[in-house]
């Protein structure tokens, strides 16, 4: 029978925003840790480490998570997408683009994870109406916004992505 | 033409991408060098002690560790934005000169030491075998505590009796004899909670020595040139060995611009140096340590008594106010100014007597925050000018244009006002918005929680009304400034780009973006052809702080005034053509200790809300249907920045009204995180907030420009308290109104 003793690293695989990534972690350490300091994608915010901002939300296997409370060591083996996998390169996500022209942010420390708690919400309810928004995004804390323009970038973010998929004339 | 639109911020993209660096995402590779130290900063964990003992031998002794500063290392041991009242490092030896003792912590949250180490975790380690005794001091917990006789002091080295300071008083006509005329008087005694700012990035910061020999500090802050002053200060060194960097800032509301992370990380950096390691130094705070360890909205009680005729005109006002500075007074003393100006309302008052003290305790310091003062202050004469619309049977919204200061009136200290009084307009334009006059909308079924029935029965309904107004600037005598440089370029007749140099701090609030557009417009180059840098002492002069409603106002003056050097320049055949402007406001005065006529400010902003709510009686769960804040901003910059200021503050405002209480016992932060201390979320706010925008020109500001990111939080509160009164009948002089307080209220 093995044991592992605290402090012992183990190695494990996250593949982020596509590419695979394996790393040897100590048990202890956070997702969103691992993501910042091992990783070097800093645009996975930490605003309280005791996921009540939602700053830090990625998607992992598509659905959304809280990476400071999530194990690196519990996301072995998955698929992880963070705010810097969500552009096809130099082309902004519809919902990107949207939040960009809708001044849906202003100190945008709490941007990215909203963005990705804006993609888990869109692939469930592609269609979803103010008060749905409202309660999709009920998880994730802004300081700056009064949380207004922040809607407005979501649901502009539904029309183009409606416009993208050909459903409007 | 750039103003009026809703130019997209140039620093829109990296934000939406996560390319932004905001302090805390420096990394060695994006500095260029080899490898990174971590600092931790030790707080005392004392709330008033006398340290006898500090040794820091076993913390140097663990691995990874390379240093401990300590008392000890700072050459000059005392800061403060306004009075050097604060040790940097508290110890029982300093071999750095200070006025305020070193000895004594007066704050659970002062700093003893500071451990600089190969990684995080042995920062912490080290941190954790720091060894210190101590002997107890008595605690001065409150505002009550601090005044009561015999109340040890908390600042001895002042050498004043008393732990109140900063008196400020209003003497104007006979009070006495209008209280004896009066018909009607309303009274109240006010008891206004703590706020914390809770911007979501916590405090960070990264040091190093630049390549011309400067200990430099990339942060966020409001104020770069401050931040060098302080840092310079405590280093004892000149302010030009210094350099303060800004990356981007995840929020401040006055809650950054005090020194967090900025002395000790210089400090460290400048250790660093003599010991010959070239390894940039970083420092995050953890949201505990953000919030136990920068200061707060100040908590305080105003008593005030007002006198009036039957017909709604005010007689005459008298209020005592206090605000708990803390152990500190960071910018107490500054922040007590408005609360002075603002406790007696936006009103033609002939008669007066008001008095104001900042208290020291050994509770978190106060200071900015959004409004500065003004919150407090206006929470009193709101709820003052409503029960006075309740007791004398007006409308609120006609007794106060029966009271309202207009253009020409003489305002409370004495003084006529500054031109561009355009309060009437703002009320006016509130109460159509709101409907006012229309017959109040019935209950609405709500459901306090999701497993009871929407009902009404016990749903009750109402409008409430308040107004303010808040100075622009810090004034009050203090010696406003801002520079810019602007260069124009091109070959030939006419300028075919501009590049501006300007130190400004971009919070979120989109002031570069501003910036821009009116450089822009000043020089008449689309907003493409203006390259702009920002928020760097080594390349700019000093804007002053992004607060007190200034930064867009004082700047865009000074943009104004490089743009005309420049073009002067240019006519004169300069290739490229460099235009520098330091822009200085018209002059205001301190306020006179005995109360004689002065002139405080140059300049203020006018706002007023109407707030439409339900209440469930038993529960105490509030619903806000609809918010209205009509607000003069002179002239509009950027249309949707405006907006996103007034939104953003309404929700502070929620916040501050309804659900944020931060708990304070015995000098201890009882609930410093977000999962206790509750900022609004997206389905706590109200079901809208609309924005009036008036665009009456301030005589002074750049095209008509006046400050109005701080008003729209102001009038929020005794809004509600309005709202809650229009509903049930029972008037709320404590907040937030928390459904714990309203229940037992209307039980």
């Amino acid at each position: 029978m093995s044991t592992t003793n605290v402090g012992d690293s183990l190695g494990v695989v996250l593949t982020i925003n596509g590419k695979r990534h394996m790393l040897e972690v100590e048990p202890r350490r956070s997702l969103s840790d691992v993501i910042r300091e091992d990783v070097g994608l800093t645009g996975t915010h930490l605003g309280c480490e005791h996921g009540v901002c939602g700053a830090c939300t990625v998607l992992v296997d598509g659905q959304p998570a809280r990476s400071c409370l999530m194990l690196a060591v519990q996301a072995d083996e998955t698929e992880i997408t963070t705010i810097e996998g969500l552009a096809d390169g130099d082309e902004l996500h519809p919902i990107q683009q949207a939040m960009h022209e809708s001044h849906g942010f202003q100190c945008g420390f709490c941007t990215p994870g909203f963005l990705m708690s804006t993609v888990a919400l869109l692939s469930e309810n592609p269609q979803p109406n103010r008060s749905e928004i409202r309660a999709e995004l009920s998880g994730n804390l802004c300081r700056c916004t009064g949380y207004q323009s922040i809607v407005d970038g979501v649901e502009t973010a539904v029309s183009l992505l409606n416009e993208a998929q050909g459903n409007q004339p | 033409m750039t103003l009026g639109n809703s130019q997209i911020k140039p620093d829109a993209h990296g934000k939406v991408t996560g390319a932004a660096l905001y302090a805390g995402d420096l990394t060695a590779e994006r500095l260029g060098t080899q490898g990174m130290l971590h600092a931790k900063v030790v707080f005392t964990n004392q709330v008033h002690a006398r340290v006898t003992l500090l040794d820091v031998s076993a913390a140097e002794a663990v691995e990874g560790v390379l240093f401990v500063l300590t008392a000890d290392d700072v050459p000059v041991n005392e800061y403060g934005l306004t009075k050097f009242d604060q040790p940097v490092l508290i110890g029982p030896t300093s071999s750095g000169r200070s006025i305020v003792p070193h000895d004594v912590s007066r704050w659970e949250a002062d700093h003893l030491a500071v451990v600089v180490a190969e990684s995080a975790e042995a920062a912490t380690l080290g941190a954790q075998q720091i060894v210190s005794d101590w002997e107890q001091l008595d605690i001065v917990a409150d505002i009550d505590a601090a005044l009561a006789p015999g109340a040890p002091l908390v600042h001895p080295e002042d050498e004043v009796a008393s732990n109140a300071y900063a008196h400020l008083v209003i003497r104007k006509g006979d009070v006495d004899a209008a209280f004896a005329a009066a018909d009607v008087i309303v009274e109240g005694t006010y008891e206004l909670p703590y706020q914390e700012h809770a911007f979501l990035q916590t405090e960070a910061g990264v040091a190093y020595t630049d390549g011309e020999g400067r200990v430099t500090v990339e942060t966020a802050g409001q104020w770069t040139h401050e931040d060098q002053e302080q840092i310079a200060h405590a280093l004892g060194v000149n302010a030009d060995e210094v350099r303060v960097i800004y990356r981007a800032i995840g929020g401040a509301f006055g809650g950054k611009e005090d020194m967090s992370v900025q002395i000790v990380l210089a400090l460290a950096a400048k250790r660093l140096a003599e010991l010959d390691d070239h390894r940039p130094v970083r420092m995050e705070w953890s949201r505990e340590e953000s919030i136990v360890g920068h200061h707060k909205r100040h908590r305080g009680r105003i008593t005030t008594r007002w006198a009036a005729t039957a017909d709604g005109h005010i007689l005459g006002v008298e209020s005592n106010n206090y605000l708990d500075a803390g152990a500190y007074n960071y910018t107490s003393n500054k922040v007590l100014g408005n609360l002075h100006l603002t406790v007696s309302g936006p009103y033609e008052i002939e008669n007066a007597r008001v008095d104001s003290w900042a208290v020291y305790t050994n509770a978190v310091p106060g200071g900015a925050f959004r409004g500065f003062g003004g919150p407090q202050g206006t929470f009193a004469a709101e709820m003052q000018m409503n029960k006075l619309a309740a007791a004398t049977g007006i409308d609120p919204v006609e007794i106060r244009r029966r009271n309202l200061l207009r253009e020409g009136s003489i305002g409370i200290t004495s003084t006529e006002m500054p031109a561009g009084v355009s309060l009437p307009q703002v009320v006016d334009a509130c109460a159509e918005a709101a409907e006012w006059t229309h017959p109040k909308p019935p209950p609405v079924p709500i459901a306090s929680f999701a497993s009871l029935p929407s009902t009404t029965d016990r749903v009750r309904r109402g409008r409430g009304f308040a107004c303010t107004y808040k100075n622009v600037g810090f004034s009050f005598g203090f010696p406003e400034r801002s520079e810019a440089r602007l260069v124009l370029h091109g070959d030939n007749d006419q300028p075919t780009s501009a590049e501006v140099f300007l130190a400004g701090a971009d919070v979120g609030q989109g002031a570069h973006t501003a910036f821009v557009q009116m450089a822009a417009e000043a020089t008449g180059l689309a907003f493409e052809d203006i390259t702009a840098t920002f928020s760097d002492t080594a390349t700019s002069g000093d804007s002053g702080s992004a607060s007190a409603s200034r930064l867009s106002f004082m700047t865009g003056n000074a943009i104004l005034g490089a743009a005309e050097e420049a073009e002067k320049a240019w006519r004169e055949g300069a290739r490229p053509a460099v235009g520098e402007f330091r822009y200085v406001p018209p002059p205001t005065e301190p306020l006179d200790p005995e109360g004689a006529p002065t002139t405080p400010n140059f300049a203020y902003g006018y706002v007023a809300e109407a707030v439409d709510l339900s209440v469930d009686l038993d529960t105490g769960h509030v619903v806000v249907h609809d918010v209205v804040c009509a607000i003069d901003v002179g002239r509009i910059i950027n249309r949707a920045l405006v907006v996103g200021q007034v939104e953003g503050a309404v929700i502070q405002a929620h916040g501050y009204a309804l659900s944020e209480n931060l708990q304070v016992e015995e000098g201890r932060v009882l609930n410093p995180r977000l999962s206790g201390y509750l900022i609004p979320g997206i389905g706590d706010i109200p079901e809208q907030v609309r924005t009036i925008l008036l665009e009456i020109p301030d005589p002074v500001g750049p095209f008509g420009v006046r400050g109005m990111a701080e008003m729209p939080l102001m009038p929020y509160a005794p809004a509600v308290a309005a709202a809650l009164f229009d509903a049930t009948g029972v008037w709320f002089d404590e907040f937030p109104f928390t459904p714990g307080r309203l229940a037992a209220g209307l039980g």
